[in-house]
């Protein structure tokens, strides 16, 4: 029998008997929406949290500052590493980093034409800038030629205030209003920076603003970008002990920075031991190939002692939930389509009964079993295949309108975080298999009344009744 | 000559619950190539059931019939089905037609189990149907046909892939004389046309009588000329 000829048979059958179809059908249709739809949803929550943690840090990188790495347990594992250019060289070799930045981090108040404010600094190597996912919004990267030019985080601008508007317009209600990142753009910023050990001494430095940066990444936002060298000789001045004062800093100014050890002042015998650690770099960036990368090298690099982090660490939990819902959805969406299951092969059988006669006749005429087996088989993937497009049509609509309900929540939950994802999301691939898997579903389902359908005897079935 | 269906010492017995009841009781015929051949018998005799075991519909409790050399004992019940198509056409008294298909998909059938492509099996068909009387019925579906329109069609298709034996049981049982006559008429004037051989079946003198050759079928017996 000819392939055309048979789904032609089937369908022909499956048509003479409409009412019956049509809700065998939906049973299949229902299965397939409901396990799309459940689906789409762990999918949809899945690709919203990346999303959403890509805006707090890129997922392809590492960050890695002076202390050590600790297991579950508490206890260090490795051995400590300084933040220096021996270590730079290290990260570069580990396979799979495409670029390393070493960092400086200084602080000071700073003026911004009528403005005052302060400013959070940070040195990198200008030339990796755009490996570390650094784009801008407006203006342009600092190039490493330049000498005291800086790029701004979009939310930069908010540091600083106007003390004169402040004064006159009283008391403040509610959060200072927002303002424009672009104001920054092409301004000239001076900052004064402290020494730490003696805050009498203080330098002045003036920055050029040429870029803002994009809100992608939020971790950025409120520190400016300048080169390297700029910020290293700024740093070497912050951290400086100042003749003076013999009693070291308590270094509270800037977080970030390496304490000195109050030990490491007062034996000058252990000193010579213990190395000085003050001009060590404050952090280290290390960008990777991708998120497998960077999950895998950020272990990799903690099991070295280092005090590594990634936003990409924290995708595992992440996964594990989306793949619990997804489990939990796609089991309630699997009994639903294991229903349709039943429905389709209780529709089989009612359908040999019914036609006994007919198996009969077409076998007495030269039905083969293979014609008779694939009959019922095409009748049965047919429903599959009708029940599961519509219900993928179906489960389009209903994703649709999730999105649109949610979005709506969303709009008034979350601020300024953008538009927000959707929370069902039906990727190419989830469809093709929803609609394959009804068919097969249908065949499955199928081949007990096809079997059923082959032992018929002929004779029982034409006999004159 | 060589038979073309040979029966040897049939017997074919049913179990019903604790009793056998033996219905074909060692029958032994010959059926030679291009003869029409009618078993008359009374109602119960045993008539279709060795018509079925000749078909390979069913398997006899003992003996072998050999259609064109080959033990339909040795042939599969996978296999009967592409032998009966090639070898076999059925006439059936209640013509046996499917009540979805049309007239003219009815009667290829059998090419539609074969394989043959659309174009040209309708071609046949419809010839086919033309040359029975039906050219105007084609798009009929059974249920909007008479009793000898139906049969036409199920002559039809026995005949369509051109098998070299029909088997005609009772064909003619549900029409009216004047009907009987045409059929039979049209059945055995065209299987002697295309040199088939013919197993027809019957209890009727009148219908036995369009046979080459008569055997009497009394009580699971076949008797040779009269029969008493
Ligand atoms: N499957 C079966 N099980 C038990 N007995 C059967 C079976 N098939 C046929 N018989 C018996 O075999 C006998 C012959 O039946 P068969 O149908 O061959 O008669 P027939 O000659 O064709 O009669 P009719 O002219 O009425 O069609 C009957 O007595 C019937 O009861
Ligand atoms: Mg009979």
């Amino acid at each position: 029998m000819r392939k055309r000829d048979i789904v032609l048979m089937a369908y022909n059958n499956l048509w003479r008997r409409k009412a019956r179809t049509v809700l065998t059908c939906l049973g299949v249709l229902i299965g397939t929406a409901s396990i799309i739809v459940m689906l789409s949803i762990g999918i949809g929550f899945k690709q919203t949290m990346e999303r959403d943690m890509a805006r707090w840090g890129s997922l392809n990188i590492i960050r890695i500052h002076p202390g050590m790495s600790y297991d579950e347990y508490g206890n260090p594992s490795g051995e400590e590493h300084r933040l220096n250019d021996d270590t730079v060289s290290e990260l570069k070799n580990i396979p799979g980093v495409v670029a390393v930045s070493p960092a400086f981090q200084v602080h000071g108040e700073a003026r911004l034409g009528r403005k005052n404010g302060w400013l959070d600094i940070v040195g990198v190597d200008l030339d990796t800038l755009e490996d570390l996912e650094f784009s801008v919004s407006d203006g342009r990267l600092p190039t490493a030629e330049e000498r005291f030019t800086i790029v701004a985080g979009s939310q930069v601008i908010n540091n600083f205030w106007d003390e004169r508007a402040s004064r006159m317009g009283g008391f403040h209600q509610g959060p200072p209003p927002e303002q424009d990142p672009s104001e920054l753009l092409n301004q000239r910023i001076s900052v004064s920076i402290f020494n730490q050990s003696n805050p009498e001494k203080r330098k002045n430095y003036n920055f050029m603003v040429v870029g803002i940066l994009d809100e992608k990444n939020m971790e950025h936002a409120w520190q400016v970008f300048g080169s390297l060298d700029d910020i290293k000789r700024i740093h070497e001045f912050m951290v400086k002990e100042s003749s003076g004062s013999g009693a070291a800093s308590s270094g509270g100014m800037i977080t970030m920075s390496r304490v000195v050890p109050m030990e490491k002042s007062v034996s000058s015998k252990r000193r010579s031991k213990m190395e000085d650690t003050r001009n060590d770099y404050n952090f280290i960036l290390v960008r990777t190939k991708d998120v497998a990368q960077t999950k895998k090298v950020s272990a990799e690099l903690r099991e070295r002692g280092y005090n590594a982090y990634s936003m990409a660490d924290s995708l595992e939990g992440i996964e594990k939930i989306s793949k619990t819902i997804q489990a939990v959805l796609g089991g309630i969406g699997s009994i639903t389509l294991f229903v349709a299951f039943i429905g389709i092969t209780n529709t089989m059988i009612m359908s040999i009964y019914e036609r006994t006669r007919e198996i009969g006749i077409m076998k007495v005429i030269g039905a083969s079993f293979a014609d008779v087996k694939a009959l019922f088989l095409a009748e049965a993937s047919l429903i599959g295949l009708i029940g599961g497009a519509l219900g993928l049509a179906f489960s389009y609509l209903v994703s649709a309108i999730i999105n649109e309900i949610t979005a709506e929540y969303m709009q008034s939950g979350m601020m300024g975080a953008g538009p927000p994802g959707n929370i069902s999301v039906i990727p190419v691939w989830l469809a093709a298999f929803a609609v394959v898997f009804a068919i097969l579903i249908g065949l499955g389902s199928g081949l007990y009344p096809a079997n059923r359908a082959i032992k018929l005897s002929p004779i029982v079935a034409i006999r004159n009744e | 000559m060589k038979p073309i269906i040979k029966s040897e010492n049939i017997i074919k017995k049913y179990r019903m619950g604790s009793q056998v009841v033996p219905v074909l009781k060692g029958i032994d015929l010959n059926i030679y190539p291009g003869e029409t051949l009618c078993i008359l018998g009374t109602s119960g005799s045993g008539k279709t059931t060795f018509l079925n075991l000749a078909a390979g519909l069913e398997r006899p409790t003992k003996g072998r019939i050999i259609i064109e050399g080959y033990n339909l004992n040795k042939i599969s019940e996978k296999n009967m089905a592409a032998f009966r198509r090639k070898y076999i056409g059925f006439v059936f008294q209640l013509y046996n037609l499917l009540p979805a298909l049309t007239a003219l998909e009815n009667a290829v059938l059998p090419l539609i189990f074969e394989g043959v492509p659309s174009r040209e099996r309708e071609k046949k068909g419809r010839e086919l149907l033309k040359q029975m009387g039906l050219g105007n019925r084609l798009r009929h579906k059974p249920g909007e046909l008479s009793g000898g329109q139906r049969q036409r069609v199920s002559i039809a298709r026995a005949l369509i892939n051109n098998p070299r034996i029909i088997f005609a049981d009772e064909p003619t049982g549900n029409l009216d004389s004047k009907t009987t006559v045409e059929i039979l008429k049209l059945l055995t004037d065209t299987v002697r046309e295309n040199g088939q051989t013919m197993l027809l079946v019957t209890h009727d003198d009148k219908v036995a009588g369009y046979a080459d050759r008569i055997v009497h079928m009394v009580d699971g017996n076949i008797y040779n000329g009269n029969a008493n």
